[in-house]
């Protein structure tokens, strides 16, 4: 059936629906000041581990590069960029000049276009994204630091945990394996 | 109220600009709600009272003025889809889908059925998400800090739902042309149809803290009325002109996707206050609910099929196959880069969860568009201010700001 417009009324209110209101409204309060639904991340102690599939930072495998440009050329905010790197052609022997992407993070949306758009999968997202660069340089890569995952400082300090959906309690803080599956 | 005049009256001093003012009604006030207030966002109504009664009131809006209609024309079409998503991101899906369908227009392709669904899905979730969003901000206008708590808390859940469809929590960028990026993952319908169940039980601890709450419906009642013939002739939409009696639902009056082929109601609330467009709110979550229900089973009862159309998925190597049967990501063509779009004019709307937002897009035939030019929702209901403020206290305002659930840098593009 499609959708169809239903009218509808507030419901007037009378002495005693105040009365029963305010009731509701303190007893709501209460049984939460006793049953409270805390889902608060202690950060940096704990960090989330994101699922895979995140668009996190992103990492390129360099070997799998084929130096198409449309990484480069589908980015939105201009944040990839191509690099020229003399390389030693493997079958001639002969020097030649391929292009490789490199990364401002400074700039990068995370929109996941290229690793998207890239025909080889040399692109991938890492799942974390919660690194500080000291520096604006910094967070420009180079072609070297560009094909390292970046350093995940806080899983070196902290706990994983991860949110399920929950029918009652809405989102429920659960421990995880560092690396892996789940972990009740 | 006479023009400008410069200097205070026997101020003699012309060159100082700082000592321009302005001659008002005698014994009035002027008053500068925001831009800078913390719970106006970036906009200022300038008020004007009397004792304690405002008599005058001008909303002034364009402080987060981003070009992006200019911006658009100089990128290819699909870099316009994260640009535009900026507008409202906790409605991400919403505010691109109408440009995204509008191209398609211009392609002259359809997303296939599957990627119709998902595009559904996530609209709604960003639909309920932006409610609960506009309740938070409500709740803390009128001193009610739990019912700002409790939606931003739930809204999470929701915000986590769509970071598992997608891959990021705010700007989705999930729509593309010809279809969606992403497919379901693996649980995802269980956990979503949790998030039902749980949403409808926490809409019944809402009404009892806040929406039957008798202080709040004192505060709401007969308040910041907007009368059916003042709605329609602002131009006013979404769940405000509905709260006013209008039936007006772009999902219904020109579905879209496939909410043709849903069962849910639009509900049309007669009283047109502040307490009305609260509770049109909460039913049209409820209604969300329902149509993500149905989506569900929809997708639980198809296989996995290709989410782009048949024009760009042809093309796929056996990579982007494999990628997508293993992972659910499809893979975009090169052709997205430098895609070009047929000449020619497309104009699509949808409905976001603060009322219609409508694209007009013009291409010439390049692989950047000629026009597009956007109608926000905000932008539209933004004009309310100046009609339904006189009369009412100065206490009454952030009453009625919130219940309009104004988003300004949706409005200001
Ligand atoms: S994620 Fe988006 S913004 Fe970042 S480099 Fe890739 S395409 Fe550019
Ligand atoms: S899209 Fe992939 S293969 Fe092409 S240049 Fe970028 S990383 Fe290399």
């Amino acid at each position: 059936m499609p959708p169809r417009p239903v009218e509808k009324h507030v419901h007037p209110r009378g002495i005693f629906s105040r009365f029963k209101g305010n009731l509701e409204a303190i007893a709501i309060g209460v049984k939460y000041f006793f049953d409270p639904k805390r889902s608060t991340l202690i950060y940096p102690k704990e960090y989330i581990k994101l699922r895979e599939g995140y668009r996190g930072f992103i990492v390129l495998v360099k070997n799998k590069c084929i130096s198409c440009s449309s990484c480069a050329r589908i980015c939105p905010a201009a944040a990839m960029k191509m690099v020229k790197v003399p390389v030693t052609d493997p079958k001639t022997g002969k020097q030649r000049i391929k292009k490789f992407p490199v990364i401002n993070y400074n700039r990068c949306i995370f929109c996941g276009y290229c690793v998207d758009v890239c025909p080889t999968e040399a692109l991938y997202h890492v799942p974390y994204h919660d690194i500080v660069y000291e520096s604006m340089e910094e967070a420009v890569t180079d072609l070297e630091s560009f094909q390292k995952e970046p350093e995940y400082k806080t899983a070196k300090e902290g706990l994983p945990v991860r949110y399920i959906v929950d029918e009652v309690k809405g989102l429920v803080k659960i421990r995880v394996k560092k690396e892996g599956g789940e972990k009740k | 109220m006479s023009g400008i005049v410069r200097g205070t009256v026997g101020f003699n001093d012309l060159k100082l600009p700082g000592a321009w003012t302005r001659k008002i009604g005698k014994d009035l006030y002027e008053v500068f709600i925001g831009p800078q207030h913390p719970g106006s966002g970036h906009m200022r109504i300038i008020i004007r009272v009397d004792g304690d009664i405002i008599v005058e009131a001008e909303p002034d809006m364009g402080y987060v003025h981003r070009t992006m209609e200019k911006l658009s024309e100089v990128r290819t079409w699909i870099k316009s889809i994260p640009l535009f998503e900026r507008m409202a991101i906790h409605d991400a899906c919403n505010v691109t889908l109408p440009y995204v369908r509008a191209v398609e227009k211009l392609l002259g392709i359809e997303a296939p059925e599957r990627a119709k669904y998902l595009r559904v899905l996530l609209c709604e979730i960003n639909r309920i998400a932006a409610f609960l969003y506009g309740f938070g901000i409500f709740g803390v206008f009128l001193g009610h800090s739990t019912m700002y708590m409790w939606p931003f808390g739930d809204r999470e859940v929701w915000v986590e739902l769509a970071e598992w469809l997608t891959g990021a929590r705010l700007t989705h960028t999930y729509p593309v042309f010809g279809g969606v990026r992403r497919d379901v993952p693996a649980g995802f319908t269980d956990a979503l149809r949790k998030a039902i169940r749980y949403m409808r039980r926490r809409l019944e601890d809402y009404r009892k803290i806040f929406v039957d709450n008798p202080v709040i419906r004192s505060r709401l009642e007969g308040v910041g009325y907007i009368p059916r013939n003042l709605a329609i002739e602002l131009g006013i939409t979404g769940p405000n002109l509905r709260a006013s009696g209008v039936k007006y639902d772009v999902r219904m009056n020109h579905p879209y996707e496939v909410y043709d082929q849903l069962d849910f109601e639009i509900p049309v609330f007669q009283e047109g206050d502040a307490y009305a467009r609260v509770l049109q709110r909460v039913e049209e979550i409820k209604q969300s609910l329902r149509i993500l229900e149905q989506v569900a089973d929809w997708l639980d009862k198809h296989e996995r099929s290709p989410i782009l159309h048949d024009r760009f998925w042809k093309t796929a190597p056996p990579l982007y196959k494999k990628v997508f049967q293993e992972q659910g990501r499809a893979k975009l063509m090169a052709v997205y880069a430098i895609l070009k779009v047929p000449k020619g004019k497309a104009y699509e709307r949808g409905e976001t969860a603060r009322g219609e937002i409508s694209y007009y897009v013009e291409s010439d035939g390049k692989n950047t568009p000629y026009r597009v030019r956007i109608h926000s929702a905000s932008a539209r209901n933004a004009l309310v201010y100046k009609y339904i403020l006189p009369g009412h206290r100065v206490m009454d305002l952030p009453a009625i700001y919130g219940s309009i659930d104004y988003f300004p840098p949706e409005a200001d593009r």
